[in-house]
């Protein structure tokens, strides 16, 4: 069958739709976003595999048991790039973004779950790489004691970390993390 | 080839008016207690189906999440439907009968305080003709309940009834109240909840095993009416009808019937398409119209049904799960004990 041609136009239909939700912050959300504003990056260590998840979850997902406040441990604001990807952003209402910018999956210092979402700076776009060695650029007091400083609906982290730039130690080999490649 | 599957062990969480925890951490006590009704553990599922919308907490991919709840490492065998977890159930039943495997697990979970339902369920309908109207569900519920009426197969007052029975209160009383969409009234609309629940299915020996009065799986099947109400005839439920037919309801006496009716007027119409007599006792659990929480409701009829088995003495049971506007989509389940 071949294409057929016509002048007709295609009609379009536009159609507004507006879809209003609640955000409602789980207690152990609210307790991680606390945390973040006072500058304590804070996971759960599960009693039984030993393995620390960043941001806390209530429970381990491999165990499948419950962890409370009780299997809290800190982490570092260290880091290493397990994944990336450099977003050319299109524009539509609402986006902020103008130029390109990287995304980074990290695998935290003390963490055995990665963090998606995290914005890497402070280093051309072409040399950001897996391994690289990352650390938090965090908001001031301040900043992270508004409105906007915080924020967790249960992945990623929060404002209060605004980004990351290299720290310049050695790269992390590969074995490390290659269980965290998304 | 057919296998026996039973229900041998389900629970579900106190339906709450706002959940606050995250959904994963509202399923986990429901999946825990199914598998320890069950007599078994994680490791012993051999395929699991879940089932969630995402349009009620407005998050893509917000299903994915629940899934830890079934301590997926290493990688097991699941699915996921965006319906009823009936549904889900339905197609652990299928999976179940590939032969390869013999406990299965099917869960639902929904949150329903996060959205504004009626504004969800309008965006659910056919784009061009329906959801530019932003006609709703329980608008569309009440052109079936007004077709009902005129039709003269029920009244009001026999609606008022069906709600004093589950809500308490005097029917006459009931209807000096005043209308939500006429001819509905608030208590004949449901109660909107959050909540999650499980089921844990087993085949033959390996449910005689794990269960003293298993809930066995006489017959099963799922029908849809056309998608555009405008075609169909609302007084009549022929989607309810024919599944009921499929799964042998009228095969032998029905005692207790789990229907997933959210209006009162639909459970006149279902108590009619299925043939259940006034002997039949109809939603002992209080039904969806006392609790609704959106695709979670059908599977907790139908494991209420279960438990009226297992644990209740009684021998032939069925539970019902609908989807969509007026009753669109109906699976029927019915149960028998040893």
């Amino acid at each position: 069958m071949t294409d057929q041609q016509t002048d007709e136009k295609v009609a379009f239909m536009p159609q507004m739709v507006n879809l209003e939700y609640r955000i409602v912050t789980s207690p152990i959300h609210q307790r991680f976003d606390k945390q973040m504003r006072e500058g304590r990056i804070v996971g759960q260590k599960c009693p039984s595999c030993g393995l620390v998840f960043v941001p806390p979850k209530g429970f381990c997902p491999l165990c499948a048991i419950v962890m409370t406040e009780k299997d809290e441990v800190a982490v570092k604001d260290t880091a290493t790039v397990t994944s990336f990807t450099v977003i050319t952003p299109i524009q539509y209402q609402g986006q902020k973004e103008r130029e390109e910018y990287v995304l980074a999956n990290l695998i935290l210092d003390g963490a055995d779950s990665s963090i998606g979402q995290q914005r890497i700076e402070g280093i051309p776009h072409h040399d950001v790489r897996m391994g690289m060695r990352v650390k938090a650029v965090w908001a001031t007091p301040e900043e992270r004691a508004g409105e906007e400083g915080g924020g967790m609906r249960g992945w990623g982290l929060t404002a209060a970390v605004k980004h990351w730039e290299p720290s310049g130690e050695p790269d992390t080999p590969r074995e490390q993390y290659q269980e965290h490649i998304l | 080839m057919t296998r026996d599957i039973a229900i041998v062990g389900y629970a579900s969480t106190p339906p709450q008016t706002e959940v606050r925890e995250t959904e994963t951490q509202m399923l986990f006590p429901a999946v825990n207690e199914a598998l320890e009704r069950a007599g078994v553990t994680r490791k012993d599922v051999g395929f699991t189906c879940s089932a969630s919308c995402d349009y009620l907490s407005g998050a893509p991919f917000a299903f994915v999440q629940t899934l830890e709840v079934t301590g997926a490492w290493p990688p097991i065998s699941e699915s996921h439907v965006e319906m009823d977890g009936a549904w889900a159930l339905y197609e652990a039943w299928v999976r179940l009968h590939h032969g390869d495997i013999d406990v299965a697990l099917a869960f639902a979970s929904g949150i329903t305080s996060r959205c504004n339902w009626r504004e969800v369920s309008s965006v659910q309908l056919d784009p061009y003709y329906l959801m530019p109207l932003w006609v709703d569900d329980v608008s569309l519920a009440a052109l079936q309940a007004q077709a009902l009426i005129g039709s003269g197969k029920i009244t009001e007052k026999a609606m008022a009834e069906v709600v004093a029975r589950i809500r308490g209160g005097d029917a006459a009383a009931l209807l000096d109240e005043p209308y939500v969409v006429e001819p509905l009234r608030a208590h004949d609309t449901p109660t909107m909840t959050d909540a999650g629940a499980a089921i844990i299915l087993a085949t033959g020996d390996k449910a005689r095993e794990l269960c003293e009065h298993p809930a066995w799986i006489a017959g099963i099947d799922h029908r849809s009416e056309a998608h555009y109400p405008g075609v169909r005839d609302l007084t009549l439920s022929n989607a309810a009808r024919i599944a009921g037919e499929q799964a042998g309801v009228g095969k032998g006496p029905i005692e207790v019937a789990e229907l997933a009716a959210q209006f009162s007027h639909e459970e006149l119409l279902l108590r009619e398409a299925l043939g259940l007599g006034a002997d039949v006792d109809v939603n002992p659990s209080g039904g969806t119209l006392a609790s609704n929480p959106v695709t979670v409701s059908g599977l907790i009829r139908i494991g209420e049904a279960a438990n009226a088995i297992i644990d209740g003495g009684r021998k032939r049971t069925l539970g019902h799960a609908s989807a969509g506007p007026c009753l669109q989509q109906n699976l029927v389940c019915v149960l028998e004990g040893d």
